[in-house]
């Protein structure tokens, strides 16, 4: 647990309550044949997160910060992990599924532990090329397979 | 027809040969992700449901639902067998119902006994999944038929219900999950409101208009959340493998585990039938039961049999049992139910008091097929424990990038969307962040899932009533719904008030 994580998330949810609330204002009033329109129900659930945003940021006053165990956290490998999924989310559709995820495989597998070149690389190939052969030609789905050139 | 004739119908639907082979995929799956530390019933189940739909793609809609629920069912209970084999074999749960397994499980492993406390798991999960299967084909008539009276008022109060049990037991805080409960339900707003038809929250983007899609949010919370998690903290390498010698156990092990192994089935199914109450609360009553009957209290956490048989028994019973409320009454009581929810909406079955009369097929031909899974589960474990507890040593440098691009292909290819690829990023990062910091998950996916049913029952009773909220509070059992939701969130801090500790669910 995190003070200051609590706080942040807090303040956050706050926020996210308060726009439900606020959008929640331009949604059409009423609704043919119902009395209660579509706004009701996410302005209430606004307001009872508001409040209840409220009562974290209050907690986080009462007890104490227990920061004192931190773990060894890997940040590096994290966001070379994750950038690269993104990009991998990007280039998907443009580049097509084999080669995306064979690269993203191969840079994945590298960044969680360095070497053995062959063994990552056959794996990552047979993943790809297995995932796409076993869906789009044996079981018929779509995937974006190769680039269009 | 009466109870046995569907249940006949449904083992016809069983023994289709392409639902044998959903149901032994699904429980081999299973264990190997209850095996696998990390991976949970609840990612598990998430990562499966893109797969089972694109295998079911062919299919018409009433077997595609019928197949994909057998597969992810059979996944589900058998995490909870794999479960046991780190806690035994390695001193590490593979997920959080399996806990209390370590104390005299590992223990048993020590003195040389892992093969007996991994064949009495396996047999106390088979007889406890075969009790909680009976209890399920007894109750599920009578429960839908009295459900099928609910009106919306009755409805909205049930789910509220729900979503109380849930978030009153789960976690360290309860506004932490309260809050979980509110941001799910305001999720679900987003999108075409079903009743008026107008678009909330939308901003023109046509993507939106759906609404978020369920299945990206469960498996970027649940299965990349806990990738990150370990990519993030991954500090220490599991330690030696207990040796597995001899798999049969001994007369007297039988002996003394007998007992135990109906009383924590009979337990852990009632446990399990209770909403927000999971496997996890139902192992730990049965180890505290157990201790208690025990002429030997002093034997347990020093290698008990008893300690194993009844906690693994009653963690098997507790997940059959959770299927009643949600097949019957269309409300999960947990997060691998509300998984399983979500799967079924895919398919267009709504579970709940019509599933029995609607869609037999899949109700019966899914409690059929559990108990034909938990056979093969009986008949696998016990000469393949050897094989199963190999897979604990699959490196984490190949099987999480794995995770990743499964999650990837699962979700792109329902969703033919890259925004939804971004979406499981970002519910990744979120997932690993608010599970860190103690913010329970399941709460969310429960809402998130139960959302647009609590408002159009709630809308639906206040135009009955003309507006008039007293509707919720002037029907019996509304009012005991609600009566009953309210002393599941007071009665705990009214505890906690007091000084008692109390028991805290851990999701599964």
């Amino acid at each position: 647990m995190s003070k200051t994580f609590d706080r942040f998330a807090s303040i956050t949810f706050l926020l996210v309550g308060l726009l439900f609330v606020i959008e929640s204002r331009s949604i059409s009033q009423s609704a043919y044949g119902s009395t209660v329109g579509p706004s009701i129900f996410p302005t209430a659930l606004g307001i009872i997160l508001i409040l209840l945003s409220i009562r974290l940021l209050f907690e986080t006053t009462k007890y104490k910060d227990q920061e004192g165990t931190k773990e060894p956290v890997q940040y590096v490998k994290f966001l070379i992990i994750f950038v690269s999924a993104a990009i991998y989310a990007a280039v998907l559709e443009p580049v097509g599924y084999v080669i995306s995820t064979f690269i993203f495989l191969l840079i994945a597998f590298q960044t969680m532990e360095r070497g053995k070149w062959i063994s990552t690389i056959i794996i990552a190939g047979a993943f790809s090329f297995g995932i796409y052969y076993f869906f789009s030609e044996f079981l018929g789905g779509s995937l974006p397979g190769f680039p269009e050139f | 027809m009466g109870t046995l004739d569907f249940l006949l119908n449904g083992f016809a639907v069983a023994f289709q040969w392409q639902n044998i082979l959903f149901a032994f995929v699904g429980v081999v799956i299973g264990t190997a992700v209850g095996v696998l530390p990390g991976i949970g019933p609840m990612s598990g189940v998430a990562l499966l449901i893109p797969i089972t739909s694109t295998l079911t793609s062919g299919m018409p809609v009433e077997a595609a639902a019928a197949s994909s629920i057998i597969l992810l069912a059979g996944v589900y209970y058998g995490a909870m067998y794999g479960g046991s084999t780190t806690s035994i074999l390695l001193n590490t749960p593979g997920e959080s119902s399996s806990v209390v397994t370590t104390l005299d499980g590992y223990q048993m492993a020590r003195q040389g006994r892992a093969g007996a406390a991994l064949s009495i798991a396996a047999i106390g999960s088979f007889f406890a999944g075969i009790v909680s299967l009976i209890g399920l084909v007894l109750l599920a008539e009578p429960l839908s038929r009295v459900a099928l009276k609910f009106g919306p008022a009755e409805y909205f109060s049930l789910m509220l219900l729900g979503l109380c049990a849930v978030s009153g037991l789960a976690g360290k805080s309860m506004t932490k999950a309260l809050i979980m409960t509110f941001s799910g339900l305001l999720l679900a707003t987003i999108g075409i409101d079903g009743v008026s038809g107008i678009a909330r929250f939308t901003y023109d983007l046509p993507i939106l208009y759906s609404g978020l899609e369920f299945l990206t949010i469960a498996v970027g919370l649940f299965a990349l959340g806990e990738v990150f998690k370990t990519i993030l903290e991954r500090d220490k390498e599991s330690g030696a493998i207990a040796k597995i010698d001899r798999i049969i156990p001994t007369k007297q092990d039988l002996k003394d585990s007998a007992v135990p192994i109906v009383r924590g089935s009979l337990l852990g199914f009632f446990i399990g039938v209770l909403p927000g109450a999971g496997a996890t609360l139902a192992s730990f009553f049965s180890y505290i039961a157990e201790k208690k009957f025990s002429k030997h209290p002093e034997k347990f956490g020093k290698g008990a049999i008893e300690g194993v048989a009844g906690p693994e028994s009653a963690n098997n019973a507790a997940s059959g049992g959770a299927l009643i409320p949600l097949l019957t009454l269309g409300i999960p009581g947990s997060g691998t139910t509300a998984i399983l929810m979500g799967a079924l909406i895919m398919y267009n079955v709504q579970p709940g008091p019509l599933l029995f009369n609607d869609h037999p097929e899949v109700a019966w031909g899914l409690i059929a097929s559990m108990f034909i899974g938990n056979l093969m589960l009986l008949v696998l474990n016990m000469p393949l424990v050897k094989v199963f507890a190999k897979i604990i040593q699959t490196p984490k440098k190949y099987l999480l990038p794995i995770i990743v691009a499964i999650s990837f292909f699962g979700v792109y290819a329902v969703q033919y969307t890259t925004f939804d690829l971004y979406l499981l990023l970002a519910c990744g990062f979120l997932g690993y962040l608010l599970a860190k910091n103690d913010y329970p998950l399941a709460p969310l996916v429960l809402a998130l899932v139960l959302g647009p049913m609590i408002e159009n029952n709630m809308r639906r009773a206040l135009t009955i009533s003309n507006g008039d909220f007293s509707i919720f509070l002037t029907r019996p059992l509304s009012l005991t719904f609600i009566i009953i939701a309210l002393a599941w969130l007071l009665i705990p801090l009214l505890m906690k008030f007091k000084g008692r500790t109390i028991v805290v669910n851990e999701e599964d």
